[in-house]
């Protein structure tokens, strides 16, 4: 035991977890702590402060490639930090799939992650992080993957700024999950739900079609949009004829978009909109979890 | 069907050594260390009024002490005065006493005194090594030796006889001395320390 754990305890940060310990949420590791979540995307990064007593800061938005926006934002993320936590949300260079037949041995979300091979079996790729999510009533899957390279990228460019990484997630991934659980809330095949799920997040659009307790159809692209929404409603429209005449959509936004749901409602008539979107979702997402 | 949504899959690279928090029932460990810190200084800060307290308190004590001693000095200078006053009453008393037997010789010697004659100074005193014997001196204003004569026969009228008489006879001044010794062989009560004045 040296001089840092005899402090640890008596500051009771030993009894807490780890600040990169990513088991555990982020109230807990930084509990009266200010922090900064930073959203990347292709051409542009965004943030929001942490402050100590877990309220969001209005977001703030720069554009331009990764790495120049991270450096010209870096002085004001700084201020935003005491000890230089961040959350970094990746918002483009990833792949959203729908797969089928993986790997249902018990804890197989969390085995894909240290060791994919044995969930994905001929499906994996060397140097990809995995995450999915599993349909508990089919054989089809939700897979992430990412580029490792693309993610320690990244974290290099955060460290190099002075920066600590306490955690790396994918946005758009973290509020389709969101959507699934807060739609799908019971348990076995009573009450199912069928859906039209639109997940977007910072210029990433994922769409998910969800017929009783099928998941028939995935799309995801990233860097479809900046501050026009049209995009999206151009990629989505060729859901229209595709979808149950009765089938809702369910729309799960980062931050609330303006005209969205006025142009979805337009691209896609007669289709109640269940609309989950909140100013600051993501971040009160990744606070609670 | 039900999706658990309490889940965010993180991608960042990994530390090896990250170790789980300790135990939430050891809290009590660092609590406990606080409280005592809490407890020992407030234990100090009591024992520290108490010690100023203590310490004004023995002040206050020396110091009434220092006055009772200071009181008791003037007290005990004061009984030694009022002793002293005793004494010397005591002494008086005694004298006044001790004087009694003697004092019809002495008013006898004043009455013998003529018209033309006067006591200029009269002395009697008791010899502490034989106390029956009075040891007489007295001046007499007379240019003859009758008056003595009439003096010392009063003297014998009051039982004393006179030893080893001496007698100086000049300039209108008579110094007699004698030694008297009571016929009667009494001794007196109290024996007078101081002659009579």
């Amino acid at each position: 035991m040296n001089l840092t754990d005899i402090k640890g305890i008596l500051n009771f940060s030993s009894f807490r977890p780890e600040p990169d310990d990513p088991s555990a949420g982020w109230r807990k590791r930084f509990p009266s702590h200010r922090s900064v979540f930073i959203g990347v995307g292709k051409a542009s990064i965004s943030w929001r402060g942490i402050g100590k007593n877990g309220k969001a800061t209005e977001p703030e938005v720069v554009r331009g490639d990764t790495k120049e926006a991270l450096t010209q934002a870096a002085s004001q993320l700084r201020e935003l930090t005491d000890d230089g936590w961040c959350a970094v949300s990746l918002n483009t260079r990833y792949v959203i799939s729908l797969e089928t037949n993986l790997s249902r041995r018990p804890g197989s979300e969390a085995l894909v992650k240290v060791n994919p091979r044995t969930v994905l079996g001929g499906r994996y790729e060397r140097g990809k992080h995995y995450a999915v999510t599993h349909n508990p009533e089919t054989n089809t899957s939700i897979l992430f993957s990412c580029d490792e390279e693309q993610t320690r990228k990244i974290e290099m460019m955060v460290r190099d700024l002075g920066f600590k990484v306490g955690r790396m997630c994918c946005g758009t991934y973290v509020l389709l999950r969101h959507a699934l659980g807060v739609t799908n809330v019971s348990k076995g095949s009573e009450k199912p739900v069928s859906t039209f799920f639109i997940v977007c997040c910072e210029g990433a659009v994922s769409a998910l079609v969800q017929d009783q307790d099928r998941w028939l159809e995935l799309r995801s692209r990233t860097d479809v949009y900046e501050d026009d929404v049209t995009p999206i409603c151009d990629l989505l429209s060729p859901f229209h004829s595709r979808l149950a005449a009765d089938m809702g959509i369910t729309l799960v936004c980062d931050e609330p978009l303006p005209d969205l749901v006025e142009q979805l409602k337009a691209a896609m008539p007669n289709r109640p909109i269940n609309d989950l979107s909140q100013p600051g979702l993501l971040t009160t997402l990744l606070l609670q979890n | 069907m039900q999706i658990a949504s309490k889940q965010i899959d993180d991608f960042k690279t990994e530390r090896k050594d990250i170790t789980p928090p300790l135990p939430v029932i050891l809290r009590l460990v660092p609590l406990l260390l606080y409280c005592s810190i809490i407890i020992a200084v407030v234990l100090g800060a009591i024992f520290f009024l108490q010690l100023q307290l203590a310490i004004k308190k023995r002040e206050g004590h020396r110091i009434e002490t220092e006055n009772i001693a200071i009181e008791t000095q003037k007290t005990q200078s004061e009984r030694a005065a009022l002793e002293a006053e005793i004494k010397k009453a005591t002494d008086i008393e005694a004298w006044v006493a001790g004087s009694r037997p003697i004092q019809p010789l002495l008013v006898e010697i004043a009455r013998s005194m003529g018209a033309r004659s006067s006591l200029i100074d009269l002395r009697i005193e008791r010899d502490p090594d034989a106390p029956a014997q009075l040891k007489l001196a007295m001046k007499i204003g007379t240019d003859t030796t009758k008056q003595l004569d009439t003096t010392l026969d009063r003297i014998t009228s009051q039982d004393y006889r006179t030893f080893s008489p001496q007698q100086n006879l000049g300039r209108g001044e008579l110094d007699y001395r004698a030694t008297l010794v009571s016929r009667q062989q009494r001794t007196p009560d109290v024996v007078p320390e101081t002659p009579a004045p």
